[in-house]
Order: structure tokens, then sequence, then C-alpha cells
């Protein structure tokens, strides 16, 4: 049976990232979860497979800490989780990243469609889904709302900014999903207790060949904070704090 | 669904209770479902701060060395409150942490610390399906056959409770009616980050070990209630606790009395400059061994922890953790020992007495009438506080003699020798 693979990521807990006063930022407290968008993706390999006949599976490329994420990833409905495995997939680039889940792709064989979400919760980098179609040599639909397979042939509603454009292509082919489209659901008791028992492969990433080094290296991270003038125009006299209003917005060069 | 994927147990609920009858099913080699509906056990799970070790050493030997545990209590503190004014008794007794033995309990965070245990469980051979509520039970010729979570169902030879205060399914199962609002309190509480050295210095701890557990009088405005402070590795857990039925009398919210608490000149150096990361609210039982419910088990049902009711607070201290998980062992060796479901309930009963916990709710049921004491709330740490001014004070005149002093203090707050009599009285029952 030929698969449906939805791509996901392992992220922090953006909830759980702290910003220090100097606008450096704490990930130590922060937990693991499935980019929220990612969740989609998986929704959109469950339904999608279900309508006809394929076999929905995960795919992930992540540290040891992915560990955590494939029961959870099992229990949105797919039948096999497949882990390429890296340490240093903590600071991959977008090359990197196709790289790696493009080697995953080839390693598991009879791969009919790919679904990315548009781009992670935390980097948003909107990359993985077109380079894995370009390293794979498969045509590449993003911004998906809503798609539907017939055959062989995909027909996918892509949102733009301003109309709706519908394509088809035939399979094998990758496509990203935007974040709202496919509501992911909420797993039961029985598909989290199924999750347990479902089967897990681990490639590693020197045994698939995978290039491993960024091109992209990140230099710094740092909060973005609105710096705030924290100026109170007191008095009673409203044309008198119209005007100091007025000044101090010149000051600052925005009038 | 065939008979083969029917569990020995379902238990409700990861808290301290949940998991540490799983712990126990799971090591005798029973196949036990752990159903919790927060994403992780303990990530909605609120709790004051403080875990007695025994009850962690009962559930195995050594457990408490490698719980995720915060600092070991080596300063239990009492503060009562009366206007600007405070006293603090600072208590102190090396042998409560001794070499060789474990201490006598941590300050906790519940978060970590209900992960950590589940985690035990899992290790065991439990299984954890979190993130999952418990909508209802199975019920089938008049006993509890198994849960229904959304669309699901699940069979087992005993469904046990540990789903905490307000326990849902003992509702369901028709052993506790609706929420008694004078048996509860509600508590609030804030986890305030400082850095750890921070917390040292202004505790007056020698190191990173070391923690305060504090008791707090007076902070509630009268109502039946108070506060606690305990400091963590790197944060203090600050809250209070009040009997609901008097809050909504009151005039002020609960957040505005303890934004007082928290701005109160004994209180605020302790927090100043600190970051408040978590905020909650919780419901707590307030009525001791009154507050069990007549039959806490039915066949093929068992109550634990919280859901039971086993609470102890004696108004210097609050023990519910260390409850939870004794009973957790209790309903574990009745469920390993029974032969068949329907001696399951009688048996817990006296593996509950086995274990020593209700000899010592029983032994503590008169704190709760002490603690009915109206007065011990706002006029008591008053008093306390005028007199200790009293004392204090120095200036050119002569002072008052102290024995009339205190009467007439006494009569300024409203105290009578006959209120203290009643209450020494009320005492001399614990
Ligand atoms: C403000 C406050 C301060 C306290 N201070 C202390 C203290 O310092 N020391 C101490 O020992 N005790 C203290 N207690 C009491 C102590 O927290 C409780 O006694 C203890 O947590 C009880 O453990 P439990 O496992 O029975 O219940 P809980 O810890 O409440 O756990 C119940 C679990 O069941 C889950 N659950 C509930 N319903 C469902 C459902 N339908 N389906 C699935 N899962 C469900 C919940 O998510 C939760 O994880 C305090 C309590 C409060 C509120």
């Amino acid at each position: 049976m030929s698969k449906i693979v939805a791509c996901y990521k392992w992220v922090l807990d953006e909830s759980d990232i702290r910003i220090n006063s100097d606008l450096s930022v704490d990930f130590s407290k922060a937990k693991g979860k499935i980019s929220d968008y990612d969740r989609n993706a998986i929704e959109a390999a469950v339904k999608l497979a279900e309508a006809v006949g394929a076999k929905p599976v995960g795919l992930t490329f992540g540290s040891s800490k992915a560990r955590q994420s494939l029961k959870d990833a099992l229990s949105r409905g797919l039948e096999e989780a497949f882990w390429v495995k890296a340490e240093e997939a903590e600071n991959a680039d977008g090359a990197v990243t196709a790289r790696a889940l493009a080697a995953g792709i080839k390693a598991m064989g009879d791969v009919a469609l790919v679904i990315c979400a548009e781009g992670a919760s935390d980097t948003y980098a909107r990359q993985t889904a077109s380079r894995i179609g370009a390293l794979l040599d498969l045509p590449v639909v993003t911004s998906v709302l809503r798609v539907t397979v017939e055959g062989n042939t995909v027909t996918a509603v892509r949102k733009l900014d301003d109309c709706l454009e519908t394509v088809k292509f035939e399979l094998p082919g990758v496509i990203s999903v935007l974040p709202e489209a496919f509501q992911p659901t909420i797993p039961g008791l029985k598909a989290v207790m199924a999750a347990g028992k479902k089967p897990v492969t681990e490639y590693d990433c020197g045994s698939l060949g995978v290039n491993l080094v960024s091109a992209r290296k990140v230099m710094e991270v740092k909060a973005y904070a609105q710096e705030r003038r924290n100026i109170i125009i007191e008095g009673d006299n409203a044309a008198a704090k119209v005007a100091a209003v007025v000044s101090n917005l010149k000051k600052e060069g925005v009038l | 669904m065939s008979e083969s994927e029917k569990f020995d147990a379902i238990i409700v609920g990861a808290g301290p209770a949940g998991a540490a009858c799983a712990y126990t099913l799971a090591r005798e080699g029973k196949e036990v479902l752990v159903i919790e509906r927060g994403d992780t056990p303990g990530s909605k799970n609120v709790t004051g701060g403080r875990i007695y070790t025994y009850a962690l050493e009962m559930l195995d030997q050594g457990l408490s060395e490698e719980a995720a545990l915060e600092r070991k209590v080596t300063r239990e503190q009492v503060m009562l409150l009366g206007g600007q004014r405070a006293i603090t008794i600072d208590f102190h007794d090396p042998s409560f942490n001794r070499d060789g033995h474990p201490p006598m309990s941590y300050t906790v965070l519940r978060a970590p610390f209900d992960e950590w245990l589940a985690g035990k469980a899992e290790e065991m051979g439990a299984m954890v399906a979190c993130g999952i509520r418990v909508d209802g039970l199975i019920e089938k010729d008049g006993k509890i056959t198994g849960v229904i979570a959304g669309e699901d169902e699940m069979y087992a030879d005993v469904v046990v409770a540990a789903d905490g205060v307000n326990s849902l399914l003992a509702q369901k199962a028709g052993l506790i009616g609706e929420i008694d609002f004078n048996t509860v309190g509600v508590g609030v509480k804030e986890v305030i980050e400082l850095p750890a050295s921070t917390i040292e210095e202004r505790f007056r701890l020698t190191n990173p070990e070391e923690g305060v557990a504090c008791m707090i009088l007076g902070c509630t405005e009268g109502i039946h209630g108070g506060g606690f402070l305990y400091t963590n590795k790197e944060s203090i857990s600050l809250g209070c606790v009040f009997m609901p039925g008097e809050v909504a009398r009151h005039k002020k919210s609960i957040q505005e009395i303890f934004q007082d608490l928290k701005m109160h000149p004994a209180v605020y150096p302790l927090i100043a400059g600190g970051e408040t990361v978590e905020y909650s609210g919780h419901l707590v039982g307030e009525a001791g061994y009154r507050g069990i419910p007549k039959q806490i088990y039915r066949e093929g049902f068992v109550m634990i922890g919280d859901a039971a009711g086993f609470v102890i607070n004696t108004g210097y201290s609050v023990r519910g953790m260390d409850l939870a998980i004794l009973s957790g062992i209790a309903a574990a060796r009745a469920i390993v020992n029974a032969s068949s479901p329907a001696e399951i309930g009688p048996l817990y009963m006296q593996e509950l007495e086995r274990i020593q916990l209700l000899p010592t709710m029983r032994a503590t049921d008169g704190y709760f009438d002490v603690l009915q004491t109206g007065w011990l709330y706002d006029r008591m740490p008053a008093l306390a506080t005028a007199v200790m001014a009293d004392l204090y004070s120095v200036d050119a005149q002569p002072p008052a003699k102290l024995s009339r002093g205190i009467r007439e203090q006494m009569k300024a707050h409203g105290i009578s020798v006959w209120d203290v009599i009643k209450l020494g009285f009320k005492g001399v029952k614990i």
C-alpha cells in the first residue's frame, strides 16, 4: 500500500519560553510539542489516506528529544512513524532539514504524497515542502487550503492573497497545508492506547548519507520587545495636552 | 471489545494517589491503565507546597532520594499578621533532617513531581494515557465494570477514582453528592521566581538544599483560612486558602485579599523583584475525618486520595499528598490480595487502618473544631501583634502593667477569657 507521509517537527512550546530583562531568551524551562501547524499536516495525511485507501505515516527529523513525539504523533491516526535522528537537527537550517526528510522519504519507499505544514510554529521559514520537492524532483503545491485525491490526480485549492487558485498534479508530489486547513482532532483513549503499540522506524543520518552541515549559522537569538517611552501627559486643558502629544510625536520623528 | 483487553485496574487521575496506586499494582504484575486529563501528569495540578517523605519511602524505599522535589524543609515558620504588624515564629529542629535518613519533608512543585511519579509507574509497567478525560462509569448488574472517555469504553475488574477533590467519578457512582461549601476551602497560589541565592539570603538558609515552610495567619480579613509560603529551589510558592461561603459575603474579592497579603510589609520584601510565573486556584478539603464520605467503595470501584476526602489541615500544616500516596498503596494492596472483585472494598478499608491512614485522620479530628473558631483568623493575630507592640514600645512614659495591658488589649480586640477557655477545651480534645 502506498504511503501518505506527514512531516512534522518537535518544537519547544512557545508558552514556556521566557524573555529575560536583557532581552536574552531562556529556553531552559520549555517543554516540547509537535508544532501546532504540523498537527494539521498529520490530520490531512490521515484524512486523505482514509479517502484513497493509502497508509498514513509520520516522518520527523529530530534529536533524541524527538522520541517523545512519536507516541503523540501515532495517537493522531498515523499507522507508522519514521524518525530521522541526528542531534544536529536542533540547529539545522531549511536545507539540512529537507535533505534529512527527503532521505527518510526515499528510505521508506513507496510514497505517494508528502504533506508538510506551511511552516513550523517556531521558525515558520516556509521552506521544507519546496526543498523536499526540489530534492526528490516532485511537483510542489504550497498554501493548500483544500485538497482531494482521485485516482492518481491531486486537486488542490491554494489560498493566495486575494484569490483561490485550483491546481492539479499527478502523484507522487508534495503539498504544504495552511494552518486553517484540516483542523486536528483530539485523540481519544483508544487512539492514545494504540499509539504505544504502533511500529516506529529509526533512521541514522550517517547510514542515510545525509549531509548535516548547515550553510547558515545562527549568530544570536534575542527577544524583540517594543520600546515604550512611558510618557504620561497630565493636566486639565485638552488643547495643551494635545499640543504636548504632538510635540512628543514630532520629537520622535513620527510626525 | 475482547475480554483479553480488559485491565485488572483502571485508575482515573495521575496525581500522587493515582500514580502511587498504579506503581504498586504494576510492580505486583497487574495490568494497569492510568487515565489523566492533563496533557502531562501534574500539568494543571495545584498544591501548597510540601510533601512528607515517609509516604514515598513506604511506596518504595529510596524513592524520596530520586524524586523531583525542591528543598528539604529545615525551618518551620508561623507568621501572625495584624494590620501592618507581624510576628514570625521560626522553629528549627536538626533531628528532622538527620544524616543517613531521608529529610522529613520537602517543598515541591506539582508539574515536575507528578510527571516524575507517573513516569515511575510507567517504568513499572503501568500504561499512562494523558490528555484524556473520563466522562462516566460503566455499570452492569450493580457493579462498576469500566469507564467511558469520549466515544471510547474501557473495562476493568476495578475502577480506582483518583480524580481529586469533588470527584466526578464518586458522584457518578452515587457515593457523594454535590459539593458542600462548608467542607472545602478555595486555594489560590502564585509561583514567584527568584534566584536561588536571593531565596537563601532572604530566608537565612545556608545552602540551596534547605528550605522554609511557613503558614500565615491573619491575612484573610477574618475569613476562615490562612496563607502559606514555601521556598522552592528557584521560586517561592505563596498562596492563601479561604472558605468560599464567607468569601461570597465579603466585600473584597479573593484576588484583592491575596494582593494585600503580597504587599504586606512582612511579606513583600521576601518576594520583591520576583516574577510570577504561575497563578492557579484549586479546592482543598477542610473537614478532615468528617469530610470522608460514608462509603468510599462499591463493587468494582474504590476512591483514593482527595476523591476520598483524605486531607488533614491542622492550621500549622496541610497533609494531602502523603495521605494520597498511602491510600493509593492501600487500594493497590487490597486489589492484589482480593480473591474476587467483591472483596476489594472491605479489604481496602482494612488496609487503610493498617497503613495508619484512618487512625491518623481520627487522631486529628479535633482540629476541625479548633479551626472553626472565628476569632483565630483576625482578632487573635491582631491581639498578639498588639501585645507585642505594647511590649516593645519604649518612650518617656512609664509602661502600663503587662497583665493589665493584655487584658485591655483582649477587650479592645473583643476576645474574652471565656473565648480562650472554650478554645482550650477544644484544643485538649486533639
Ligand atoms: C492550595 C492548596 C494547598 C495545599 N497544600 C498542601 C501541602 O502543602 N501539602 C500536602 O501534602 N497537601 C497539600 N494540599 C492537598 C494536596 O494537594 C492534595 O491532597 C493532593 O493533591 C491529593 O492528591 P490526589 O492524587 O488525590 O488528587 P489530585 O492531585 O487532585 O490529582 C487528581 C488528578 O486527577 C485528574 N483528573 C480529575 N478528573 C479527571 C477525569 N475526569 N478524567 C481524567 N483525569 C482526571 C486531574 O487532572 C489530576 O491530575 C493542598 C491543596 C491545595 C488546594
